[in-house]
């Protein structure tokens, strides 16, 4: 390493006057966080591994599954589970990361309205969540074209529309409550357990316990989420009992997070 | 500039900061001085809206730090080198700072070498990084978005000698091309060699406050003669403060007065010269000495 005493080497000028007065606009701000959720070697082994995992799925269903059922819906469907357990811990960590590992510190001071941050926070994890749902039906039409020319397969184009819709939505609904959680516990560990936990042990006991077989029709994010999943057609009384559901398990959770770490001292 | 009004932190019963006020002046390198545990920490993220004080407030170039937009490019922060993302290597670090702040393309390279980092150095994971690494991207860090005002907690903690020199000339230029410069430490001769202004703090209080110069001078003389008791009685004579030490006077006249004196009065010295500089430290030492953490232990 050099000593150096030189000043510091200034800005352009022209640069300088570029750099508008007014702050950072809310899509930089989202990219940015889209890049901190992908940057680092947690993110990308995440992302790998959801590649992995999907691709062994539609290897699965490529090799196993009798011809007929061999269409770009069925293989891009087999393919998305990866993503609907996975990428919602991205969203986690996006959340936490700040905190356990305290660039909390730098990010806040290059821009000091945090909720506007955790928002960044939220659409870039809903961006990313779209792009990989992207890049599974590109995936599944790949797939699609081995299984007509390797196994015959029936092949057919026509996409289920409602089912990937759903699946999309049940995505960015997973995704957000990864985010929420990890804002409102700001621990990695403990909001992924509580992420992952939480709404099983809720399914349990719903299970168990008769007397609360009818909340969970309305609580339970498993039960509300599986008819649009299905693409299903969905009752205005299935709307809302999503709509209360996802404010119970994201909502909740994303404003107690958007509280505390708008006052929460950063050490 | 920066100017900390009142600032007052409160947790629970525990007061950290209280009443705490100073100003930092462009062109300008202010030390913040204290003993582990005396609230410089909590002050300066306090003044970068990291930390809500319980009263008073802080601006920096005019305006609370909330208020500032794009703040990067006003104000250059580094409150804790270790404080990075261990999967993240340094270069990516910078980069995506300088996507935030829309710098060109070429910035991150041209700070990266300025700080003094090889680009080996910058392509590895922060994990492996030295705490001395870690300060030099904290720095370069702090540097990138070429900020007016530079807020430094602890910045030369972990550099070798001729690292502390590099930094000193560092932040004397930034000084000197106007920009202001506040940077704590509890290491005295850090701060003695790099500060203009000195904000010395303790349990939480300001102690002392004011140019580096004025705080640091001790007027007076130490003198021997042939006839110390002769010299001694002349001295409080001519209207000056003057004791007796063990092998001559001492006296609150300058070396010239005492010299004229010794002249009229016909009195041989032996040795004159102007009193040790106090030092900084045992300024600080004095001061802090009842508000230092063993008190806190007690």
């Amino acid at each position: 390493m050099s000593i150096l005493t030189a000043p510091a080497q200034r800005l352009e000028p022209a640069v300088r006057q570029s750099v508008e007065e007014h702050g950072i606009p809310f899509a930089r701000l989202c990219l940015v966080e889209l890049r901190k959720q992908i940057d680092t070697r947690a993110g990308l082994w995440l992302l790998i591994v959801i590649g992995l995992v999907n691709t062994g799925l539609i290897v699965l269903t490529l090799t196993t599954a009798p011809p007929a059922e061999l269409t770009w819906a069925n293989l891009t469907n087999a393919a998305s589970m990866g993503q609907l357990v996975l990428l919602p811990l991205i969203g986690v960590m996006a959340a936490t990361s700040e905190w356990s590992q305290r660039t909390a510190l730098t990010s806040f001071a290059l821009e000091p309205r945090r909720t506007r941050v955790n928002l960044a926070k939220l659409a870039s994890a809903g961006v990313l969540g779209l792009i990989v749902m992207s890049l599974t039906l590109v995936a599944g039409a790949l797939m699609n074209v081995i299984g007509i020319v390797f196994r015959g397969g029936d092949g057919s184009w026509a996409m289920d529309w409602p089912v990937l819709g759903g699946a999309a939505l049940a995505l960015l609904i997973l995704v957000a409550q990864g985010v929420a959680f990890g804002l409102a516990l700001l621990s990695t560990p403990i909001a992924i357990v509580a992420y992952l936990a939480l709404p099983t042990v809720w399914t349990i006991l719903t299970l168990f316990i008769s007397g609360l077989a009818e909340p969970a029709r309305w609580l339970d994010l498993n039960v509300t989420l599986l008819p649009i999943m299905l693409g299903a057609e969905v009752s205005a009384t299935g709307w809302a009992q999503l709509a209360t559901s996802v404010a119970v398990w994201v909502g909740l959770p994303l404003l107690v997070g958007l509280w505390r770490t708008a006052r929460r001292d950063v050490a | 500039m920066i100017n900390a009004e009142h600032l007052t932190k409160r947790y629970g019963s525990r007061l950290a900061v209280d009443d705490v006020s100073f100003n930092c002046r462009p062109g300008r390198v202010t030390g913040f001085l204290g003993p582990n545990g005396a609230g410089k920490s909590t002050v300066m993220r306090m003044l970068c809206a990291l930390t809500a004080p319980s009263t008073g407030r802080s601006l920096v170039l005019g305006h609370p730090f909330r208020e500032l937009r794009n703040p990067g490019h006003q104000v250059g922060v580094l409150l804790d080198a270790s404080a990075q993302h261990g999967g993240r290597t340094g270069r990516e670090m910078l980069s995506v700072s300088a996507q935030l702040m829309r710098l060109p393309a070429g910035r991150v390279r041209q700070i990266v070498d300025h700080v003094g980092l090889t680009a080996r150095e910058a392509d590895a994971r922060t994990r492996t990084y030295s705490l001395g690494m870690r300060q030099r991207l904290g720095l370069a860090h702090a540097l990138l978005g070429d900020p007016q005002v530079l807020i430094l907690d602890e910045p030369a903690n972990g550099l070798d000698p001729a690292g502390i020199r590099w930094m000193r000339g560092l932040l004397r230029s930034f000084a000197d091309a106007g920009g202001t410069v506040l940077l704590s430490s509890h290491l005295l001769h850090e701060v003695e060699a790099m500060a203009d202004d000195l904000v010395i703090i303790g349990n939480g209080r300001i102690l002392a406050q004011g140019s580096a110069d004025q705080l640091l001078a001790v007027p007076g003389t130490r003198v021997q003669s042939l006839d110390n008791d002769g010299l001694l009685a002349e001295l409080i004579a001519a209207g000056h403060a003057a004791d007796a030490t063990s092998d001559g006077v001492s006296t609150g006249a300058s070396v010239v007065d005492v010299g004229r004196i010794a002249l009229a009065g016909g009195i041989v010295l032996i040795d004159l010269r102007p009193a040790e500089a106090f030092g900084l430290e045992e300024l600080f030492f004095d001061m802090t000495a009842q508000h230092g953490r063993d008190e806190v232990a007690a």
